[in-house]
């Protein structure tokens, strides 16, 4: 079973936004960023995978079964982060930690205390007094600790200074390198893709504009070049130039 | 137990951890005794805004949990909180009659039909303050302000009983009195268990459609 996870025709509508067909598909050990400017969708998106926001069509397949048949199942399986949320501030990492591993029945307390270490995270801190980056990196260790075979990551890099996103970022693919696991983060930040994924689904108003390896990916943009541009064109060109097609006939 | 341990350690407010100890009032010679069931409803609404304010919802949403689950384990806390409450009040309620402390000139006093009216209120509060949260998932202050109504009356009403001549054996701690007061506790638990009940299956059905 290669297919980490198979999200078909999924739909949400809310008042002046809808999530339309989104349709992905995510294999072993392969990184999959979900980009998109800001309201796009992204983060419905995954929240609609996870069963936080309640898709009204489509299905999510995961581990080969049906998530909303066998959410917690799927779920024992699953780390979750959410980037720039704060849990529990005033609590510190190991009464987090104590509470969270009685929900996980392949709980690895070896493997979370080697993380612990990897990252420098002082078990005594208290979840405020972590910096952003140590945030993602807790709840990373976390996911990692209870052996997720697919981690969701919304936003992980938004508010990281340059240096802690490269270090996230290579993190990650050595996550996906040393770990059976698999990694869909949604970020809008095109340089942390172009570094780190494998694949690229592209969201634009609720739809998935294009998605697949990041080479077919690039190609299917070809169309976006100009006599003037010489190499390939970057993540960057790519979106400016598709939501500045908006713009632009907004303003004709 | 495990949803109910997460809520003890990381969601619990300090200060609702407070009142439910406040079941020691029951000693204050001159005290409206009421006003202890108010304390066992503001416990829940204050670990319910820390709960939205630490995010828990969204943690306890990416845990192996449904969210049927999850209101299951708020609905244990509540109901462990005020229970907890009651049950810390009893050995109070028993040194007072030893140390033969006169009955409470304020209002009801601490009766076994004062227990009965205690497990109605907090069984009507529950009820329309859980159900009134869940269908947003964060509007805590207004489900509050809405289940505090009937809180309220209840108040009311049970302070009243004593001025009632007809209805004064309710306030009475004699041995005979107390035996004609066992039907109301009786009521007042089979009320508390069917609203908690309640407040679980439409809380739960509500909070399914609730976008976190």
């Amino acid at each position: 079973m290669d297919t980490v996870l198979k999200v078909e025709e999924l739909g949400k509508c809310y008042p002046g936004f809808a999530l339309e067909n989104v349709t992905f598909s995510l294999q072993r050990n392969r990184i999959m960023g979900l980009i998109g400017k800001n309201g796009a969708g992204k983060s419905t998106t995954l929240k609609c995978i996870l069963n936080m926001v309640h898709p009204e069509k489509g299905s999510v397949t995961m581990f080969g079964k049906d998530f909303f048949q066998n959410e917690k199942a799927c779920k024992e399986r699953v780390g979750v982060v959410f980037g720039g949320v704060d849990f529990y501030p005033l609590k510190k990492l190991s009464s987090i930690t104590a509470v969270t591993k009685r929900f996980y029945e392949k709980w690895d307390s070896i493997q979370y205390e080697r993380y612990l270490k990897l990252f420098s995270l002082d078990e005594n801190k208290r979840f405020k007094e972590l910096s952003n980056g140590m945030k993602v990196k807790y709840l990373l260790t976390l996911a990692l600790s209870h052996h997720a075979r697919l981690l969701i990551l919304d936003e992980p890099t938004s508010g990281l200074d340059p240096v802690s996103r490269d270090e996230l970022l290579h993190i990650f693919r050595k996550i996906v390198s040393s770990e059976d696991c698999a990694i869909l983060f949604s970020t809008h930040i095109t340089s942390d893709l172009d570094r780190c994924a494998d694949d690229i689904t592209y969201i634009k108003d609720g739809k998935v504009l294009e998605s697949g390896d990041k080479n077919a990916f690039f190609q299917s943009f070809v169309h976006l070049k100009t006599p003037e541009d010489q190499g390939v064109l970057t993540l960057e060109d790519i979106m400016l130039r598709t939501e500045r097609g908006d713009w632009d006939e907004t303003a004709g | 137990m495990k949803l109910l341990a997460k809520e003890l350690r990381l969601t619990l407010h300090p200060s609702s951890a407070v009142f439910a100890f406040l079941g020691c009032l029951v000693m204050v010679p001159a005290y409206p005794y009421s006003v202890i069931f108010m304390f066992g409803c503001l416990a829940p609404y204050i670990t319910f805004v820390n709960a939205r304010e630490t995010n828990d919802f969204f943690y306890t949403a990416a845990l192996p949990v449904t969210k049927r689950e999850s209101v299951g384990g708020k609905c244990l806390l509540v109901a462990s909180l005020q229970l907890f409450q009651l049950l810390f009040s009893v050995p109070f309620v028993l040194l007072r009659g030893m140390l033969q402390i006169p009955n409470n000139p304020v209002g009801i006093d601490a009766t076994l039909a004062w227990y009965g009216f205690g497990l109605i209120l907090y069984g009507i509060f529950d009820l329309v303050f859980l159900t009134g949260f869940y269908k947003s998932g964060y509007k805590v202050g207004k489900a509050f302000l809405v289940a505090s109504v009937p809180m309220v009356l209840l108040m009311a009403g049970m302070e009243a009983i004593p001025h009632i001549p007809v209805l004064s054996w309710l306030d009475s701690t004699q041995k005979e009195y107390l035996i004609g007061q066992l039907p109301i506790l009786l009521l007042g638990l089979a009320c508390f268990c069917i609203c908690l009940m309640l407040a679980y299956r439409i809380s739960a059905k509500r909070f399914e459609k609730v976008n976190l």
